[in-house]
This record gives C-alpha cells, sequence and structure tokens, in this order.
C-alpha cells in the first residue's frame, strides 16, 4: 500500500492570516458566514411551512470554506459547485432577496423560479449542479476557457463533495485537467458522507486529496474546513500557486455538515452523540472567537450582526412572499438561447 | 472544378464548413477521439491540425464523459465548441453532461449561461459493426428539449448545416452517416448556409409522400425511382432538420398526396417516424386517405451477420410494401 498513514494538514499562522487580511476584510468574512447561515436557517423553517418544495441541501458546518475561497480568490475566477450551493451563491454577489425568491420558486428568483435550491447562479458561478459530480467536468472547462483564452490571472475553482470522488467524471477531469495543464482549484468538501453512506464506505484510499492527486500527476493539500483562517491561507497558497504554475490542483477539505444530507434526511445513521461532538467545532464559533480574541469584535457586536442578517434574510423571505408566480404563459420561453 | 463549382466528398464538405466557421471565428475549436494527430477516425478533420495546430484542434484521450462536460463548460464560458464522437454510441457515456448539462443550462440558469456546441459524428450503421456500434441516437436525445438535431444526407446539406450549427447559440446533434462520408457531390466553392429548419423536397410527386432523414434519404431515392417504373409519382422529403421538424413542408405535401410512407433507420418505438406520423396526424387528419405507413430498423440489436444485417434495416423493398399498402395496392 503506497497511501498515505496521515493527512499532511495544511498549517497556517492564524496571527498572520488576521495581520494580512485586517479587523475589516474578517468582519466582513463573519458577516458572510453568519449570512448563510441565518439564510439557510430561515429557508428551512420557510420549508417546513410549504413555503419551499423539492430537495433542499444546506451547507450549515462548512460555511468557512467556501467564504475563505471567495475571499481568497476573489470573484472575478470561474466557480462550480454541487447541489449544495446556497452559500457559494451568496458569496457570489446574489442578493438574499433574489436566493429566496428562487426557493419560493417566483418569477424574481435567481433562475427565474426555474432552478430552485441546486441550481443558483451568478455572473461566475457556473451552477449549482444536481447530479453528483456533473460539475467537475464543467469547471475543467473553465478552466480550457482560461488557458484557450490566455488569461493569466484566473482560474477555475471546483467545490465537489467526497460522494463525488467515486464518480468517473471525476476521474476524467481531473485526467484531462493535469495532461493538459488546465488551471483548475478541485476542491473536495469532505463532510464524511455521500448521503448515507460514510466515506470509508465509499473511497478506496483515506486521503482523499493526498492519495489520489499522485495519479493525475497533481499536488494533493488536506485543509481543515472547520477553521476559517486555515482554509483562506491554504486557498490563498493554492490561487497562487496554480496561477504560477498553470496547473491544477487536488485539495480535501475535511469539515463537517451539520444536517441531513437534506432537508429530508434524519441523519439515522449517525449517533446524537457523535453529532453533538461534530457541532463542538462550529465554524462561526470558531471565527467568532478568534475575533473577539484578537479584538477586532466584541460579543455584543456579534450578538448585533446576527440580528441584524436576520432582518435581512427575514426581509428576504418577505419579498420571496410577496413577489409574483412564475406567468404560465411563460412556460416554454427561454428552453433556447436567442 | 468549373463555374464556381466543386465535386466533393461529404467528408470534404464538412471539413471545409469546420474549416471555414474556425477562420470566421477564434473561438471556435474542435475536440475529440483521433481528429489531430491521426486526421480523423473517417478523415473529417484531415489536415486541420496542420493548419490550425493543437491549441484549436484537440486530441483527446478516450474520456467521451470528461471532454463532452469540458466543452459545455468551454461553451458556458465563451468558447464555441465542436465535439467529435468518433461515433455517436460513445456518446451513450457523456450522456450525463449531454442530458443534464447542455441542454437544460439556458433554461435552469434563468438565461444566464448559453451553451453554443455542435457534437458531430456519425451515427446509425455502418457495415456490420454488429450491436454496440449501429444505434440512431435522433430518437432518444429528441424525446428532450433543447436540442437542435441535424442529420443531413448529402455533401450540399451537410456543409451549409454544420456551417449553421456552428454558428447557433444551443446545443445542436450533427449526426452524420459513416457509410455516406464518401458520397460525392457538386457543391458551390463559396460560402453558403443551409438555414436550419427547413426540409427539402427531393423529387416532387404527387401520388405519395415519403419522408427520411440521413442516409435513408438515399434509399429512399432508389423506392422513387421503382415507383417510376409503374407510374406512381411519389414526394420524397428530406427532413434535414429533424428537431425543430419543419412540419408545414411536411403538412403541405401531405394535403396534397393525400398518402404518407415514413422512413428512418432507428427503431420504430418511439421513433422519429412517430412523432411525423403524429404531427401529420394533427394537421392532415382530413387529408389522409390511408393510414400512415412507417419502415424502421426491426426490433432487434444490429447482428452482425451481413445477411441479418440488411433485414433488420429498411430498405428498397420493405418500402415499397409500405408505399403500396398505403396506396391499397397490396
Amino acid at each position: 500500500m503506497s497511501v498515505s498513514t496521515s493527512p499532511h494538514m495544511f498549517k497556517v499562522d492564524r496571527q498572520a492570516v488576521i495581520k494580512q487580511l485586517g479587523p475589516d476584510n474578517l468582519k466582513e468574512c463573519l458577516r458572510r458566514m453568519l449570512l448563510i447561515r441565518n439564510f439557510e436557517l430561515r429557508a428551512e423553517a420557510a420549508y417546513q411551512q410549504g413555503k419551499i418544495g423539492g430537495f433542499f441541501h444546506a451547507y450549515i458546518g462548512q460555511e468557512a470554506i467556501q467564504t475563505a475561497a471567495v475571499q481568497a480568490l476573489g470573484p472575478n475566477n470561474w466557480y462550480a459547485t454541487s447541489y449544495r450551493t446556497h452559500a457559494l451563491a451568496l458569496l457570489l454577489g446574489a442578493t438574499p432577496e433574489e436566493l429566496m425568491a428562487e426557493l419560493f420558486g417566483k418569477a424574481t428568483g435567481n433562475a427565474k423560479g426555474r432552478g430552485g435550491s441546486m441550481h443558483f447562479f451568478t455572473e461566475r458561478l457556473l451552477g449549482g449542479f444536481g447530479i453528483v459530480t456533473g460539475q467537475v467536468p464543467i469547471a475543467t472547462g473553465a478552466a480550457f476557457t482560461i488557458k484557450y483564452k490566455g488569461i493569466k490571472d484566473e482560474v477555475s475553482i471546483c467545490f465537489l463533495g467526497d460522494g463525488a470522488v467515486p464518480q468517473g467524471a471525476f476521474h476524467e477531469s481531473l485526467n484531462l485537467a493535469a495532461l493538459w495543464d488546465l488551471p483548475c482549484i478541485y476542491v473536495i468538501e469532505n463532510n464524511k458522507w455521500g448521503m448515507g453512506t460514510a466515506v470509508e464506505r465509499a473511497v478506496s484510499v483515506p486521503y482523499l486529496a493526498e492519495d489520489k492527486a499522485p495519479g493525475y500527476n497533481m499536488k494533493g493539500y488536506t485543509f481543515d474546513g472547520m477553521d476559517f483562517f486555515t482554509c483562506y491561507g491554504g486557498f490563498d497558497h493554492l490561487f497562487h500557486e496554480v496561477l504560477e504554475t498553470e496547473r491544477p490542483v487536488l485539495v480535501e477539505v475535511i469539515t463537517e455538515r451539520f444536517k441531513g444530507h437534506s432537508i429530508s434526511d434524519p441523519g439515522l445513521y449517525r449517533s446524537k452523540d457523535t453529532l453533538k461532538q461534530v457541532m463542538q467545532r462550529d465554524p462561526i464559533i470558531i471565527m467568532q472567537n478568534a475575533l473577539i480574541e484578537a479584538g477586532i469584535i466584541t460579543v455584543e457586536e456579534i450578538k448585533a450582526l446576527d440580528k441584524s442578517l436576520r432582518e435581512s434574510v427575514l426581509a428576504a423571505i418577505d419579498f420571496a412572499d410577496k413577489s409574483p408566480w412564475p406567468d404560465p404563459q411563460n412556460l416554454e420561453e427561454d428552453v433556447f438561447a436567442p | 472544378m468549373s463555374n464556381g463549382k466543386q465535386v466533393v466528398e461529404l467528408r470534404e464538405a464538412l471539413r471545409q464548413a469546420i474549416d471555414e466557421e474556425m477562420e470566421r471565428n477564434p473561438n471556435v475549436f474542435v475536440m475529440g477521439e483521433e481528429v489531430g494527430e491521426y486526421n480523423g477516425a473517417y478523415k473529417v478533420t484531415k489536415g486541420l491540425l496542420d493548419k490550425w495546430g493543437p491549441k484549436r484542434i484537440v486530441d483527446t484521450p478516450i474520456s467521451e464523459l470528461g471532454f463532452a462536460g469540458l466543452c459545455i463548460g468551454a461553451a458556458m464560458t465563451g468558447l464555441r465548441p465542436i465535439v467529435e464522437f468518433m461515433s455517436f454510441n460513445f456518446s451513450f457515456v457523456a450522456a450525463d453532461q449531454l442530458i443534464s448539462n447542455a441542454i437544460k443550462m439556458h433554461y435552469m440558469s434563468g438565461n444566464r449561461f448559453s451553451v453554443p456546441i455542435v457534437f458531430r459524428g456519425p451515427n446509425g450503421a455502418a457495415a456490420q459493426v454488429s450491436s454496440q456500434h449501429s444505434h440512431c441516437v435522433e430518437a432518444i436525445y429528441g424525446n428532450l428539449p433543447g436540442w437542435i438535431i441535424l442529420a443531413p444526407s448529402n455533401s450540399y446539406d451537410a456543409k451549409g448545416l454544420l456551417k449553421s450549427a456552428i454558428r447557433e447559440n444551443n446545443p445542436v446533434l450533427f449526426l452524420e452517416s459513416e457509410l455516406s462520408y464518401g458520397d460525392k457531390m457538386e457543391i458551390p466553392m463559396g460560402e453558403y448556409l443551409v438555414p436550419i429548419g427547413k426540409a427539402r423536397i427531393v423529387q416532387e410527386g404527387q401520388d405519395i409522400t415519403i419522408i427520411s432523414h440521413s442516409r435513408m434519404v438515399n434509399v429512399c431515392k432508389e423506392v422513387v425511382k421503382e415507383l417510376a417504373k409503374s407510374g406512381i409519382k411519389a414526394e420524397l422529403i428530406d427532413l434535414r432538420t429533424i428537431k425543430p421538424l419543419d412540419i408545414a413542408t411536411i403538412a403541405a405535401s401531405v394535403k396534397k398526396t393525400n398518402h404518407a410512407v415514413l422512413v428512418e433507420e432507428g427503431h420504430i418505438f418511439a421513433g422519429i417516424a412517430a412523432e411525423v406520423a403524429f404531427q401529420i396526424m394533427e394537421s392532415c387528419f382530413d387529408y389522409l386517405d390511408a393510414p400512415i405507413e412507417r419502415v424502421g430498423q426491426r426490433e432487434t440489436p444490429m447482428p452482425y451477420s451481413r445477411v441479418l444485417e440488411q433485414e433488420t434495416l429498411p430498405n428498397v423493398n420493405r418500402i415499397l410494401k409500405a408505399v403500396y399498402k398505403s396506396l391499397h395496392q397490396v
């Protein structure tokens, strides 16, 4: 066996990140994480009230990862993710109003009420993809475009779950990206479960990036996904490495989802004790404590911030509620681009 | 070559279309297995690597799912890929990307992203390539909204339609036939386009309408000649575009002839003929003097033996029988 016996957790000096980002950026990152959390909690409640239908996959527990990635890379790159897409859309500038309206299936929604929870988009977010691993070739294609057009200051970044690793599209995409030197960052958010199947029962090697990457002649990294600072430092490093080497990289970010696979999943495969233990490392609490400790924010300020975000999400729900339904007369419009 | 005309094989007509569109738009590129150094499994891309280089004529490993999806991503981000499937049978390996992403994206994204992409390659039977290499995919994919499906039967249409396809802002399935790549035809030297969505009347007639597409049009031409010997004047329509279907041209013909026989190389059940027949029923019900007849591949996987292969595919005799049945001359 040549698999890694332990992951080499990417080390980041928290103080250096605090210094690098400064108080305003850090507060903004905390605000975004709290916005994501508030958005999803309120949306879940709206779902339970029957305002939202279909599939609904919460990102709760994983907020540090994409918040850090967007902060490190900036919005002017190509982004793609799985069906767990609420956070990335918010981070890339979609408003809570348009996203909530999309969840409500309203005409004012992010995708005109046609996409729903799994299919959010922004100018640089290629989607929310509903089929596991469906976004991985797409993000690889965005990296192909970057290279084709000779753009030197952009990358493509693709988020996927641990459940996507056994899929064929993962293998084919990574092989092509490595073969053709495409600037793509593949981020496996390992939340330990592909629906109700534990990752150990799905993938034949223990360390998803470090064990897999060498097979594609790529570098593999492992980040602690619960710690914003590690994620920021890690993505900052990867961004510059990919721009410099013009080569793809593979990173596993070890995280936890605090909710079920989807809203309809009671999570019976995971004991209450395990979940309780897992939730001790809440990425938002870790971030808050660090910022309090650094004297960047106070408990009172956090409470006020959280309250204002809750209110803005409630306003988004109100907006969604009051928005018009899509006009059934327009049902068949836009199947084709003009 | 004279008077601005040239006689070209169908593969050369396709090559010219690709070459001209690559010249016209730097974002057009070709990707597929053996398209470059091998010069194309069927030589459609012959010489293009030498002319355009490996950036725009991209050889791939055997990874249809990967490179089809990659090209959809490239199309979403500003390029205009032409994906060659060495055979459309291999598109099944890429079906998730074609079905879940290419044709859903514009609608599903609330018009934010479009997918200007052409998937092209040989479709249907070749010569004794057996069960797994002989599928007709038009009915399988045609069931789904979002596709433009083109299936030319000759060099003129192949070139003009492919150029239109490459300029199209939506996913196109461009279905060729391996057995037709060597067919020669005189076409203009200069640039021309064939519009998407227009069928062509190959032969005018007033007794019966025969409707087909792709290679089967040539088989139907033989049928028309046979029928002429016994004084039956058949009108032959080449669909050229399967989706969107040019029902106006079809209906005008059936209203004139009052009889229709539909011929496709693929299978009958939920086939293209089933759709065309239904649309004829919708627009020509009162004009039909006989039930619509259809001839397609019989309900078997494609057998290897030449004898069995001929038996399962539509052929002149089976089509003639269908015509006579329609005309109550059985």
